[in-house]
């Protein structure tokens, strides 16, 4: 096949990259915040995951039964509270702008810049994340209570799509 | 800054923790007890592996979040900070674990619906062949009844049909024939075998069976088509055929369905009532002139008879007048003909029986006729009543009919006259049947036309039929001829008991 450009463009960078190549360690090294970014990386992933399967629930019409309906809002709570868990990790870890500290065992205080003092009420909202991944699981448990006591053949009653 | 308890934090993150383990252990037994109460379906696989997902999440986070509020309260956060790194790992491996489970559920979802249409399908099949194994014997013989009762009505169709019915090989080799067909095509003789023999050898005209063979081929069907067939005494009867190619019986090859009808009878109605009509037609024509010539002719003959009585009779002119007198006469006697087959001149009905009425011509024209060879045979049915008539007319009627046959046989012969008593309704039919040549195919529809004869010119006026026509049919009968050359002739009367002027 006849390349679209001549060989001489695809030639000169390679060579150009094997004659000037430094050495170069054999793994790369995995600092602090590595960590954080691919949980935060993470977070995402599992909403992305739950906002697919709500959408491959409500394609196949399953969220016409009670039981998949439910587990329908419980991915919907997980999209809620992965949102909230980036917020707080973003908050406590990411940003520069809030400074918690504790007090004692029993109060902390928290410090943030003179625009972004609403951040310091934000962050006692979102640090209650239970709130959320608790309904989440809830909704779960209920959902997979209702398809138990509905029959052992899940979601072909009436017509449903693949 | 701003400074908060750390109570309702600490209060709903130790209860969250607490209540996501316990919440994550019972999914995970129900997800559980949905796959052990159905193994092989591969929706409770998936979510008990999501459950498993979540509840490694759950405990590893829940278990880390109360960890960390026991050994930051019993001092310890060094301890803490050692093992922080390792729970928020697993969090970060269990939130995976969960999504990439989740991701495949659309994928699950499609086999399992597969599965599911399958197995259906299969549930179907196996439920029908049980269906039909435990219930064959009965479908066998419910079918072989339907059929049963289907062979028999289309049975009943074909041998009850007035039609002849009858299927062919497609090179005319007859395969089936209903009785219709087999009495329409061999008459009386019942000992021939029809099956298996050509049908075209019953066409009259090769090229009416090659029309018909060729237009089955090209169109598949023919609808009908007129045609001469033959009985198997050789007589021939027009009919109609519709036929149709039928590639169905595999058994016997292709094959033509023909269903034949009979139109003889109805032609030869049609041809009755045809003649009937020319000679209706010729009957008010004749009478027209008839009524205008008679009074001329009375005026001519009347004063014709005064001058002869002026005449000398041994004059010239005497004898001219004479001769004027016999022509008049006899044109009167042609117009009182005409008239009478016209119907138009008035009958005198009285109680007659037709055999003195015969008996009396018969002695007629014995006595006014040379001696010759004739022999009149008569053959009376005894039951005969009296019969209500216009003695005089029928008189003519049989004189005309029994004088032709004389003429037909010639110096030597018989004529055959038998009479019979038909019933319902009771009506007395006379037959006059001479041994003579017979009548010419071509002359038979004209013998009844006024003025039509085959004797030579002088002998006969043409006018003896037609008015024994006339006379017949006002007296509510009928009359007919058959005849064919060499065969001899038969007039056939049919006269109604108690007579009927029309």
């Amino acid at each position: 096949m006849r390349l679209p450009f001549p060989r001489f463009f695809i030639a000169l960078p390679a060579a150009l990259t094997a004659l000037l190549a430094q050495p170069a360690l054999a793994t790369q090294g995995h600092g602090a915040p590595e960590g954080l970014y691919a949980h935060q990386f993470a977070h995402v992933f599992f909403a992305i995951s739950m906002g697919i399967l709500i959408y491959w629930l409500r394609r196949a019409r399953l969220v016409d039964q009670p039981g998949w309906r439910h587990i329908q809002f419980s991915a919907v709570f997980f999209i809620l509270w992965n949102i909230d868990a980036f917020i707080v990790h973003m908050l406590e870890e990411q940003l520069a702008v809030l400074a918690v500290t504790r007090v004692n065992p029993w109060h902390i205080s928290l410090a943030s810049p003179a625009p972004y003092t609403w951040l310091q009420y934000l962050y006692i909202v979102v640090k209650l994340d239970h709130l959320l991944c608790v309904p989440a699981m809830a909704f779960l448990f209920s959902g997979l209570r209702r398809l138990r006591s509905g029959g052992s053949r899940p979601g072909l009653h009436g017509s449903t799509r693949t | 800054m701003m400074t908060v308890s750390t109570i309702p934090i600490w209060v709903v993150d130790i209860g969250g923790s607490i209540l996501m383990i316990v919440l994550s252990l019972s999914c995970l037994r129900l997800a559980y007890d949905l796959r052990r109460k159905d193994r092989t379906n591969v929706i409770w696989t998936y979510l008990l592996w999501v459950c498993c997902a979540l509840t490694l999440f759950a405990v590893s986070r829940s278990a880390g979040h109360i960890l960390k509020q026991i050994l930051i309260f019993s001092g310890q956060r060094g301890v803490w900070d050692v093992i922080r790194p390792v729970s928020g790992g697993l969090n970060t491996f269990a939130f995976i674990v969960v999504a990439s489970v989740t991701l495949f559920f659309q994928q699950t979802w499609t086999i399992y619906h597969t599965i599911e249409n399958d197995r259906s399908a299969l549930q179907r099949a196996r439920d029908e062949l049980l269906y039909l194994n435990q219930n064959l014997e009965n479908l066998v013989a419910e079918r072989t009844r339907e059929l049963g009762h289907s062979e028999k009505k289309y049975r009943r169709i074909f041998e009850t049909s007035r039609d002849m019915i009858l299927v062919t090989a497609v090179d005319g080799t007859i395969l089936d024939l209903n009785p219709m067909g087999r009495e329409t095509l061999v008459r009386k003789a019942t000992g021939l075998e029809i099956v298996g023999q050509p049908f075209q050898t019953f066409f009259a005209q090769t090229i009416d069976w090659d029309n018909l063979l060729r237009e089955v081929s090209s169109k598949g069907f023919v609808s009908n088509a007129e045609v001469e067939l033959r009985h198997v005494d050789g007589s021939s009867f027009r009919a109609l055929v519709s036929a149709g190619q039928d590639r169905a019986l595999a058994e016997e090859g292709e094959a033509i369905h023909f269903l034949v009808k009979d139109i003889e009878e109805r032609r030869l109605m049609e041809k009755q009532m045809a003649q009937a009509d020319k000679l209706a037609s010729i009957g008010e024509f004749s009478a027209g002139i008839a009524h205008e010539i008679n009074n001329p002719l009375g005026v001519i003959l009347g004063y014709t008879q005064l001058l002869i009585r002026r005449e000398d009779e041994n004059s010239e002119r005497y004898t001219d007048l004479k001769t004027i007198e016999k022509h008049v006469r006899n044109c009167k006697t042609i117009v009182e003909d005409l008239l009478n087959f016209a119907r138009s001149s008035p009958t005198r009905k009285d109680q007659v029986h037709l055999h003195d009425i015969i008996d009396d011509v018969i002695h007629f024209i014995q006595h006014h006729s040379r001696k010759g060879g004739l022999t009149i045979q008569k053959t009376y049915d005894g039951t005969l009543p009296p019969m209500v008539l216009d003695e005089k007319k029928v008189k003519q009627v049989f004189m005309n009919l029994i004088m032709n046959a004389k003429h037909a046989v010639g110096k030597s012969g018989t004529v055959r006259l038998t009479t019979r008593l038909l019933d319902d309704p009771k009506r007395a039919e006379v037959e006059v049947a001479d041994d003579g040549y017979g009548i010419e195919k071509k002359n038979l529809s004209r013998i009844f036309d006024p003025f039509f004869t085959t004797k030579p010119t002088g002998e006969g006026t043409g006018l003896g039929l037609s008015v024994s026509y006339g006379i017949i049919k006002k007296h509510g009968g009928d009359i007919h001829v058959d005849s064919s050359p060499g065969a001899g002739t038969v007039f056939t009367v049919v006269l109604p008991i108690n007579g009927r002027d029309t």
